[in-house]
Order: C-alpha cells, then structure tokens, then sequence
C-alpha cells in the first residue's frame, strides 16, 4: 500500500510543485542571461534599472518558492491527515506507518529537489563562462569541508550529501510530529503545534549548547583546535531526530487519533 | 455468528466532559439500524471511535471481533458527516482511489450510481455543489461490499426531494448479509426502512428496540415516539 500512497500524494502536489520547480528554472534562466549580457556595463538607464528588476524578482521567486514549497507541504499535511481529509486516510485499510513514510518521502522529496535547484542556479549565475564544472566542484568542496571533514574524499562528499538527506528527513518529521502533537488538544490545535515547534527548537539548540560545551573542555583539555561542526555530529544527531519525531508522529496517529 | 458490533463499557471523555458513558451495547449482523438522538448525545463519537477516528478513554469495542484498525477498516464502509474528497481530483479519479485501497469496491455499481444520479464520472469534485459532493461520497461508500455501512446523518445536507431517492440508494446497494447503522435526527424521513433503532442521550444508550416493536407496544411511529422521549 505504500506505493498507492505515495502515488496519491504525488498526484495531490504535482500539480503546483512541478510549476513552482520550473519558475526557479525560468527565472534562472533569464537572471543569468542578464548577468551574462553585461547590461550594467551598457550605461543605459533604462536597460540597468530593467536588469535589476530582473535580478530581484529572481531573489523574490527563488525566497518564494522555498518558503512557498514548505509552507503549501505542511498546509497539505495538516489538511490531508488532521482535516476533512483525515476521514478518508485514516479510515484506509493501510497500515500508519505507511501513511507516514508516503508523506514524508514525498514532501522530502519536493524540498531536496527545489533546494538542488535553487544551489544549481545560484552557482550558474555566479559562475563565469565554461568554468561551471570547476566552480561546482570547488563549491561541493566548500560544502563539504563546511560540514566538517577536514579532507574531502568521495567517502566525505558521500556522507555529507546522506547527512543533508538525513536532516531534510528529520526536518520534515519535526513539523509532522509537532502538528500531530497540537492536534490531541481539544482546542486550539494549530497554536499547541506551534508551541510544540518552538519548544523542540529549544530543546534541540540547549542539546547542541550541551555537545559545544563539552567539544569545548575536550579541546581546551587536548589543546588542540577542533570545529565541533562534523558530518558525523549532524548524521548522529540527525538521525536520532528522525526517529524520535517519526516516533512521536507515529504514536499520535496510532494511539491518540483526536479527529474534530 | 458474534454481532457486527460489540461496545462493553464503552467510555470516551473530553476533558472533563463524558461524550459516551460506560455505553454496552451489541449491534446483530443483516439489520438497518437507526442509531437516533438529539445533538451531541455521543451518536457521532460512538461512529468515530467505530472508525478508528478516536481512541476510548476506556472499555472496549469490536468490529467483526477485531478492534477498530486494518481489519476492520476492510470491513467498514463508513460516510462522515464532513466532505472528505479531494477537491482537485475528478469524479473517476476518486472512484480509482477507492478501488486501489478498498478490494470489495465495484467500480461497475458505481458507475451505475453515477448514471441514475445524472453526475458526469468526468466532473472536478470542487466543480460539484455540496449536495452533489456528499451523493458522491454516498455512491463510493454504498459501491462498497461491506460488513457494516455506517452512515453518520447520510441525508442532513441533501434537499428533502432527493432523501428518498438516496435512502432508495442506500436500501437497493447494500450487502444483503450486512448491517447499516444509520445516525439522524431526521427520524421520520428513515422510519420506514429501519428495523431497528437505538436511542443514544448525554452518552448513555436509553433504548434498543425493533422499529416494528415500538410501533406495536407504543402505538404510534418511531417519530413520534422520539419526540415524546427526547422532549425539552
């Protein structure tokens, strides 16, 4: 049953996803034509005051359809699962942790695809002509080594793209939980999910506080310097999210459904 | 065979408040049962908790023997009282989704339906009206080879020219061999199909009894007799 419903849900966003997806294309397209074109350096007006419309409204649509995607994936989570909808899911002859793992493969999915495409058009517009391999490559190793490997091997590069999966994932299930948490009160339900997200964001940054504070008297006790920031930190900890919050999620559906 | 439905000590509160108390109750197998009471007497937490919609506080309840999930939702035809169509999807394309999840679904009763209540298989759902939208929902739920339909106030939103013609639906598409349970206040408008009715108040079952029971021993119709039991 999986895959049916996974079908479904993809069926349910494709329709403004794939246009969402396809504006950040667009609009790449022409702010690179833009920059490419030199118009800055035309001296007309008219010209330079029409390319910086350009280049905002590319900074506009590429801000809207991130923050867009994320916000239309958890209306259509709360709608679909705790709404009118919910009636028909959870009455489904299907298993809750299939329902889970459909929605957030696919909402996963949509973020990882429009973040790489917003990484792939800023590193296009940036990039200079015929050095787009080059200028991919030494950003992968910036990305890497910003996430905390001191060397940037295949294995390194590997890790850091499974620990940015990892976190998208853990990321996706986070605003799940905390939505399937806010709906067991009897009022308010979106306001307690809020209240849920905003102390688990506190939770998780003293759990980071703590880990810093701790890499902090180990390295004053080794004497030696040490980022703290590392894939395997994030992995771990990424990980132990994701399932805590696919826990919580899970334990909300199966055993406090609360449906108005 | 065990009863369709098996409530013992049934409790669900919320907060403070007791929406079912303690309720036992057993509903038999091949009946149409009205399952009546005024606003917020328990009839629709009693369908959800059936469902599987909401958790009881405590007691216990067995569909087909099992507790409300997987095996009973393969069981149970159920139509909320809430839209819960896809507004983007088409008519078909939601008549596909029950097909995909529900085995017992007849896609050729459906379009049966669909044909004698003049909706075109090809329509948007957010296109229909929402009379149109809830005799969709009737047509997915009674296109299904059910155990138990349970109908939580199936002709509340419809004009009172089409209620026959969907109780006429309901009686003519059912599995002979299963139970509808039938959730209204609209008692006079279904009397004549029930064989049973339960009164439900403030939670507690106040009564089960044989539609054509009440009528004998009271003399006077199960509408009548309604009205005088849940007098104000």
């Amino acid at each position: 049953m999986l895959g049916r419903l996974m079908k479904y849900e993809w069926k349910a966003t494709w329709k403004l996803l794939v246009p969402v997806n396809l504006l950040i294309v667009v609009m790449t397209f022409f702010a690179c034509v833009t920059v490419r074109m030199k118009v800055f350096e035309s001296g007309n007006d008219g010209i330079i005051f029409s390319a910086i419309m350009i280049l905002m409204a590319y900074m506009a649509s590429m801000f809207a359809a991130m923050v867009g995607t994320a916000i239309y994936l958890i209306y259509r989570f709360y709608t679909s699962t705790y709404g009118d909808q919910g009636y028909l899911l959870h009455t489904l002859p299907v298993d809750k942790h299939h329902i889970i793992l459909a929605k957030v493969i696919v909402s996963t999915g949509w973020l990882l695809c429009s973040s790489f495409l917003i990484y792939m058009s800023g590193l296009l517009l940036v990039a200079r002509e015929g050095e787009l391999v080059s200028h991919v490559l030494d950003s992968t190793k910036e990305m890497v080594e910003l996430a905390g490997s001191e060397k940037v091997t295949f294995f390194t590069i590997v890790m850091t793209a499974i620990t940015y999966v990892v976190s998208m994932l853990a990321r996706v299930l986070k605003v799940m939980a905390c939505i399937s948490l806010g709906q067991m009160s009897s009022n308010h339900k979106l306001l307690t999910a809020f209240g849920f997200y905003f102390a688990t964001y506190f939770v998780q940054q003293i759990i980071n506080g703590i880990y810093y504070m701790f890499l902090g008297v180990i390295n004053s006790r080794l004497d030696t310097w040490y980022y703290g920031s590392s894939w395997e930190f994030m992995l771990i900890f990424g990980l132990i999210y994701l399932v805590v919050f696919y826990l919580l999620t899970w334990y909300v559906m199966e055993k406090n459904l609360n449906l108005d | 065979m065990a009863p369709i439905v098996q409530c013992m000590g049934l409790t669900k509160t919320y907060g403070g408040k007791v929406a079912l108390n303690q309720i036992y109750l057993n509903l038999e197998r091949g009946r149409i049962i009205g399952l009546l009471g005024p606003n917020g007497s328990g009839k629709t937490t009693l369908i959800k908790i059936m469902n599987g919609l909401l958790n009881p506080t405590a007691g216990e309840i067995l569909v087909n023997g099992h507790r409300p999930g997987i095996e009973t939702k393969n069981s149970v035809s159920y139509l909320p009282e809430r839209t819960y169509l896809q507004p983007g999807m088409k008519v078909v394309e939601m008549m596909q989704y029950f097909q995909d999840f529900y085995p017992d679904f007849r896609m050729e009763r459906a379009y049966d339906m669909l044909t004698r209540l003049q909706i075109p298989p090809g329509e948007r759902l957010k296109n229909l009206s929402k009379g149109m939208k809830e005799k969709v929902q009737l047509i997915l739920v009674m296109s299904r080879d059910a155990d138990l339909y349970v109908l939580d106030e199936p002709i509340a939103g419809v004009d009172p020219a089409s209620r026959d013609y969907i109780l006429h639906t309901i009686v003519q598409n059912y599995n002979r061999n299963a139970t509808i349970l039938l959730s209204t206040h609209l008692i006079s408008d279904v009397e004549n199909i029930l064989d049973e009715v339960v009164f439900i108040r403030y939670g507690n079952i106040i009564l089960q009894a044989g539609a054509e029971e009440i009528r004998r021993n009271e003399r006077k119709s199960v509408d009548r007799f309604f009205r005088e039991v849940f007098a104000c």
